[in-house]
């Protein structure tokens, strides 16, 4: 291990030499100077050895006379770095015991000669360390040759419509616009396929399409820009593109809409990729069809990076690294999103493993992510740190100064577990919580639809459930299936709140499951794989709720009216039920059973994908301030986690726990990761979303605002409730209150986690100075004259200020820098106060760090 | 003049990802050197400062999508399903009509510059606000700032009065500072100035606090401070920071608070400008833009005409008509109007026919938008929608290209490259051209 790690810094040093020679040259301007001294991966002196060589795909199947499959060859370092070494390989197709060989080797494809089965083989030569001698590495990939001789039909489908994707023809910019662009429309992203047959082929007669003379079609000479185009030339006449669209006009335009196979499966090769600055790597994407064709759709694919500064890719399919980081590199094709994941590391720095043993199993996965970046961690949090920030992640609040004292004074090597067990069983960590659910659900009255008195025990209602700790799979499941007066049963507010089906169905994806599948109500989802029958079905399963008024004139009575459907826009008809990413459910006529039911069943099952996933990340972004995905509700394939093992992890604890919440956020604050320090190391201040430090974040409103209210010990009367409430109690989203409009308080008109907003602005500054909240507080409190009355000295009343506050003492140049502003009077009660603005104006007070 | 944060992830060194400078260091190279060396390399961005016309923008925005058949292009010679109820009326620019419900506008059309062949491809509301805002097509992957942010970020605040401030709240989410940091955010009034007893809140000490107490607070702060927010690299903090030096800086300027008292303009010229929603937001926008405001935002109505769009027009067209009218002459009288640069916009416009609920639909493909000041031609009627307002028939504009002519205008060149997160430059605007079709 030692060892390895002496290489590794010596190649760093060679390396740092190098590129510093590099830059100096750059300063020139001549980018060209770079690449020169970038690495060639042929040069022993500085590149250590290749251990092992991969071909990619690993097996390539070609079943027409045309058919022809890219390979790609990368080669593993010593350190863990991967190298497209595709153009640095011997490429042979063996011949085996045929005369001529099957296949052959062309151009970096794979092209079919005669049927059968071979094998295409990979050698990679490479000087051994001591020059003494080569040693080679060789690789090889079944190839199953079968229809050499046939000539493949061009197929609309699977030919002619992913060209409009790759071309950007059916973006929503162009053709794809809802009118279409200058008087031609396609489906955006080729959601209806049938429509686009039928506008090419049908509409304007033969205006598009010139089936006797194909070069004369407008799709043609569009398309290359032969003829005036807005979107200008797509692509040249010689290109691929160009003569499958040739191709396929001439051959009348055949349409194969009926019994074109689907794509399955999409896959993109290699499946992850280790680099190092500027290094290139050749990606290659396979799609699968129903029919079992397996086809090389590298050309047709779209290319895109979830983070073009660490990965970019270009149309061709060809990523280059960046900075040090992780991106996903990924594939668009048909309605299918696949990715791989993308590690940029720095060639310069010589790392060290953190060597602090992990607190749990949080800890081992995201140490491992760091060590694999190479990013090392602040060290742990000080006891006053990590007390007054867990207080306020867990009770919203601060802690009292009788608290944080024992806290310091105690010596037991577990406080900081006892101190979050502690306040995990306060009714202010319940409140919390409450808060929370009430912000995604929505909890708030609306004229004429949500009264008041419902939204209030919709409330409670939600504050039951989290007092008594339910499970919260039976938590959403009863909401979700809520049935009966909202009155009685106040979980029915939900379907109140929103009474459209197709909303609902949206809000339930996003709150519960963290998809936003909004976008597949009009055309499939553009950078992920739902489509629009995806929408319609998980919408037709709340399309059958009804609302009818109950005795009381403010309340409604939610039930199952057993009809209704949602048709698809497309074809007019009706979706059956399908759960996101499912088949259609036929539902039996007979025995029926409330749709919300089999959704609510599917959502809340352990074997959702999604459900428990989306929960835990939603608990770790409450902690650290961004979620592992993040935005916590947009989970989707373009977006991927920023650690995957541990996204994961989160989810399986929580169904191992059964759904006890409070058992996963005990995990969560006793790991490490949460427990560092803010403060950052030269090494760690970039890093974003691997949890090397802790995140500093802007206190949210109500617990700010209740912090004021703790600090200053004067009150705060708060809409709809008895005076010295706290502000996460605020039953209604509706509820007008300045100070945590102004601190971004959600307003609950959607289930998006962006609701609740903790930017700063100019307004939150001029608040906390002038407004009534801090300096209204500090005088209806009268805590400094409570304190001088009591003989406490000045420095003594600032000491106990900065721990009400900031839960410290104050250093030595602080004291003395205040003392200088404090008079000689014995009671300087204004000076005092304005000591006291200064503390709940810092930005030390309103952050937690 | 303030500090300009730059977002905490924009990296210090190069995007190219260049080692870091303890590397350097061996080789004798300093930091200075480095520096040096990466202020060369960044020369990839070249632009060039035109020279400022425009001191200030007012922002007027018509928020669901305003018709331009019933406003600024009507079509009296089209079919009546086309051409709508409302009838057309001769302006100031000979041979131009607007609809009958601008006539104080038409008195002053030439002054304007009415532009008839906006055109983008984005017919959903929040996708057309974020282009007619930001001037970018939206993206998943980047917020973009809206001009307003931009603006601040480039020329910071003026006599003490924030660099963008919106009437009375931001108009949309895309009205905000996108990629850049929270610190070029809009300031909100968060009262509305149509309001009886209006007020701007906080703007002044407490009552009870002096000069000398305020001093006092403001020392201890800054002894308070001092520890956290040097150790601290979070932009939040950092944003917070100087959202407290701009405070202070307001409320010492009594003439800068002074700029947010509405009571303080005579009530004959409230009334000129009509005491509604869009006669005061205008008014308000004035007075900020006299007293030093670089970019002032408001939003009037909602224009989302799905039904009964004349009926619709009819109610909220004549306030504006009012408001604009007064707002444009006030600004001339003042001297004002030659370095203010009034834009009326909205985020697309309708369709070309009435619908069968007698509204028109969303439209992206051709609308109008209206300039005035700031060095934008005097009187001019710059691209035609055709006889159907169906397309642009002659001189589309693109929204990139109007913001590039406005940034141009203000003096800030518009491709000019800003960081975003992850150290990625971004042009303030991507491609667009400046237009002397709207330039004086």
């Amino acid at each position: 291990m030692n060892r390895a790690w002496q290489h590794l810094a010596f190649i760093a040093l060679s390396f740092a030499i190098s590129w510093g020679f590099s830059l100096a040259w750059a300063a020139d301007g001549a980018e060209a100077e770079k690449e020169n001294a970038s690495k060639d991966p042929s040069s022993p002196a500085e590149t250590p050895k290749f251990v092992d060589l991969t071909i990619y795909p690993s097996e390539i199947h070609l079943n027409h006379a045309a058919a022809k499959q890219q390979a790609i060859a990368v080669a593993r370092r010593t350190d863990g770095i991967s190298v497209d070494v595709t153009s640095l390989v011997e490429w042979k197709c063996k011949a085996d015991n045929a005369a001529e060989p099957l296949a052959k080797w062309a151009d970096g494809r794979v092209q079919p000669l005669r049927d059968g089965n071979t094998t295409l083989v990979a050698r990679l030569d490479q000087p051994s360390l001591d020059q003494t001698n080569s040693d080679s590495l060789s690789a090889s990939v079944p190839v199953y040759v079968q229809g050499a001789t046939i000539n493949k039909e061009v197929s609309f489908r699977h030919d002619v419509m992913p060209i409009f994707l790759r071309a950007g023809c059916n973006a929503g910019g162009c053709h794809g616009s809802s009118r279409g662009k200058d008087g031609f429309q396609l489906s955006l992203f080729g959601y209806d396929p049938a429509g686009d047959y039928f506008r090419l082929t049908r509409e304007r007669a033969t205006r598009r399409l010139n089936r006797a003379l194909p070069d004369d079609s407008l799709l043609l000479e569009k398309c290359i820009g032969a003829v005036p185009h807005t979107g200008g030339k797509r692509f040249e006449k010689e290109s691929e593109y160009y003569s499958t669209l040739h191709n396929w006009v001439s051959a009348g335009a055949p349409s194969d809409l009926a019994d074109a196979p689907t794509v399955e499966s999409l896959q993109l090769y290699p499946p992850e990729a280790t680099m190092e600055l500027d290094d290139a790597q050749q990606f290659v994407a396979l799609a699968t069809y129903s029919d079992g064709n397996v086809r090389d759709v590298t050309d047709l694919a779209l290319f895109l990076s979830s983070d073009s500064t660490v990965a970019s890719i270009d149309p061709q399919g060809r990523c280059v690294a960046g900075v040090r980081g992780e991106a996903f590199v990924m594939a668009r094709f048909d309605t299918h999103t696949v990715g791989s994941p993308v590690l940029t590391l720095p060639t310069e720095s010589i790392y060290q493993p953190t060597e602090t043993p992990p607190a749990n199993y949080i800890d081992e996965l995201v140490d491992a992510k760091l060590n694999t970046l190479r990013i090392p961690p602040s060290e742990r949090s000080s006891d006053a740190e990590f007390l007054r920030r867990v207080t306020i992640d867990l009770a919203g609040r601060l802690p009292e100064v009788a608290e944080l004292e024992a806290f310091l004074a105690n010596e037991a090597p577990d406080k900081r577990a006892l101190a979050i067990d502690r306040l995990i069983d306060t009714p202010e960590f319940r409140k919390l919580w409450t808060l929370h659910w009430a912000n995604l659900l929505m909890v708030r009255s609306e004229n004429n639809r949500v009264d008041y008195k419902a939204m209030q025990l919709y409330f409670e209602w939600i504050a039951e459930q989290i007092q008594q700790n339910r499970p919260l799979d039976e938590f959403v499941h009863e909401l979700l299936t809520a049935s009966g007066p909202t009155f009685v049963a106040p979980a029915g507010n939900f379907y109140q709140v929103e009474p459209l089906a197709a909303k609902t169905a949206e809000n339930v994806a996003q709150a519960f499951l963290g998809i936003r599948v909004q976008c597949a109500q009009c055309h499939n989802h553009p950078f992920d794989r739902w489509t629009m029958e995806d929408y319609y079905g998980f919408a037709a399963f709340f399309s059958q709720v009804g609302r009818k008024p109950g005795e009381d004139y403010r309340e409604m009575i939610v039930f199952d009216r057993g009809f209704g459907e949602t048709n698809h826009p497309v074809d007019g008809k009706p979706r059956p039920p399908q759960t996101l990413g499912g088949e259609p459910t036929e539902l039996a006529k007979e025995n029926r059973v409330d749709r919300r039911k089999v959704a609510a069943d599917w959502i809340t099952s352990p074997e959702n994908p999604y459900f428990a996933t989306n929960l835990g990340n939603r608990f770790w972004a409450h902690f650290f301030g961004v979620g592992i995905v993040e935005p916590v509700d947009d989970v989707r394939v373009s977006n991927p986690p920023s650690n995957q093992a541990l996204y994961d992890a989160l989810g399986s604890k929580l169904i191992e726990y059964d759904f006890d919440f409070t058992r996963l956020v005990r995990d969560i604050c006793n790991s490490n990761a949460y427990q560092r320090a803010s403060s950052t190391t030269e090494a760690n201040q970039h890093d974003r979303r691997n949890f090397a430090y802790a995140r500093t974040r802007r206190i949210p409103a109500e617990v700010l605002l209740d912090c004021v209210s703790q600090a200053t010990g004067a009150e705060e009367k708060l809409p709809g409730l008895p005076l010295g409430a706290r502000a996460t109690q605020v039953a209604d989203g509706k509820a007008n209150h300045y100070f945590l409009k102004t601190f971004g308080r959600s307003k609950r008109d959607t289930v998006c986690a962006c609701e609740a907003r903790a930017e700063p602005t100019l307004s939150q500054a001029l608040h906390l100075m002038n407004g009534a909240t801090v300096h209204g507080k500090i005088n209806q409190g009268k805590l400094i004259e409570s304190m001088l009355e009591e003989g406490a000295q000045p420095q003594e009343v600032a000491r106990r200020l900065y721990l009400r506050c900031l839960s410290r003492e104050p250093s030595d140049a602080e004291l003395a820098a205040l003392d200088k502003l404090i008079a000689e009077d014995p009671k300087p009660r204004d000076e005092l106060q304005d000591v006291f603005w200064a503390l709940l104006n810092s930005r030390e007070f309103l952050f937690n760090h | 003049m303030l500090p300009l944060i730059r977002s905490m992830s924009s990296h210090p060194l190069s995007r190219r990802g260049f080692l870091s400078v303890g590397a350097l260091s061996g080789l004798g190279l300093g930091l200075a050197d480095f520096l040096a060396i990466r202020e060369s390399a960044a020369a990839e961005n070249l632009y060039e400062t035109p020279p400022q016309v425009a001191k200030s923008v007012i922002h007027i925005f018509l928020p669901g999508g305003l018709s331009a058949q019933e406003s600024f292009d009507p079509k009296p010679y089209a079919p009546i399903e086309y051409r709508g109820e409302l009838r057309a009326i001769p302006t100031k620019i000979t041979g131009e009509s607007f609809s009958e419900l601008l006539p104080k506008t038409a008195q002053l059309a030439d002054k304007l510059t009415v532009v008839r062949s906006l055109t983008h491809g984005e017919a959903a509301h929040e996708r057309g606000q974020h282009n007619m805002m930001t001037y970018y097509r939206p993206s998943p992957a980047l917020q973009f700032p809206s001009m307003g942010s931009v603006v601040s970020h480039e020329q910071g605040p003026r006599n003490n009065l924030p660099g963008y401030i919106c009437v009375p709240n931001a108009p949309n989410p895309y009205a905000s500072s996108g990629y850049l940091s929270s610190a070029y955010a809009p300031f909100a009034l968060g009262d509305a100035p149509e309001r009886a007893g209006f007020k701007v809140r906080d703007l002044n000490h407490p009552g009870g606090i002096d000069h000398s107490r305020a001093m006092r607070r403001r020392q201890a702060l800054e002894i308070v401070n001092r520890q956290f927010t040097s150790q601290t690299t979070s932009d939040d903090v950092h944003a917070m920071s100087s959202f407290y030096e701009r405070a202070f800086d307001l409320i010492d300027s009594p003439a800068a608070r002074e700029a947010f008292n509405l009571e303080a303009e005579e009530g004959k010229v409230r009334d000129r400008y009509g005491r509604n929603q869009a006669g005061q937001r205008m008014l308000m926008a004035r007075r900020l833009v006299e007293a030093g405001a670089r970019f002032v935002t408001l939003s009037y109505g909602g224009w989302d005409h799905h039904q009964q769009v004349t009926t619709n027009m009819r109610r909220n067209m004549p306030a504006f008509d009012q408001g604009y009218a007064a707002l444009i002459a006030d600004l001339e009288e003042r001297g004002l109007l030659g370095e203010t640069l009034v834009l009326v916009s909205s985020e697309f416009g309708r369709t070309p026919k009435i619908n069968a609920d007698g509204g028109r639909d969303h439209w992206s493909k051709v609308f109008s938008v209206v300039l005035a000041g700031g060095g934008t031609k005097r009187g001019a009627v710059v691209g035609s929608s055709g006889p159907t307002a169906s397309d642009p028939e002659e001189t589309p504009i693109s929204p990139e290209d109007l913001a590039t002519t406005i940034y141009h205008q203000l003096g800030i060149p518009a491709n000019k490259e800003l960081m975003s997160p992850g150290g990625r430059p971004v042009e303030i605007v991507n491609g667009g051209k400046i237009r002397p079709e709207l330039l004086g």
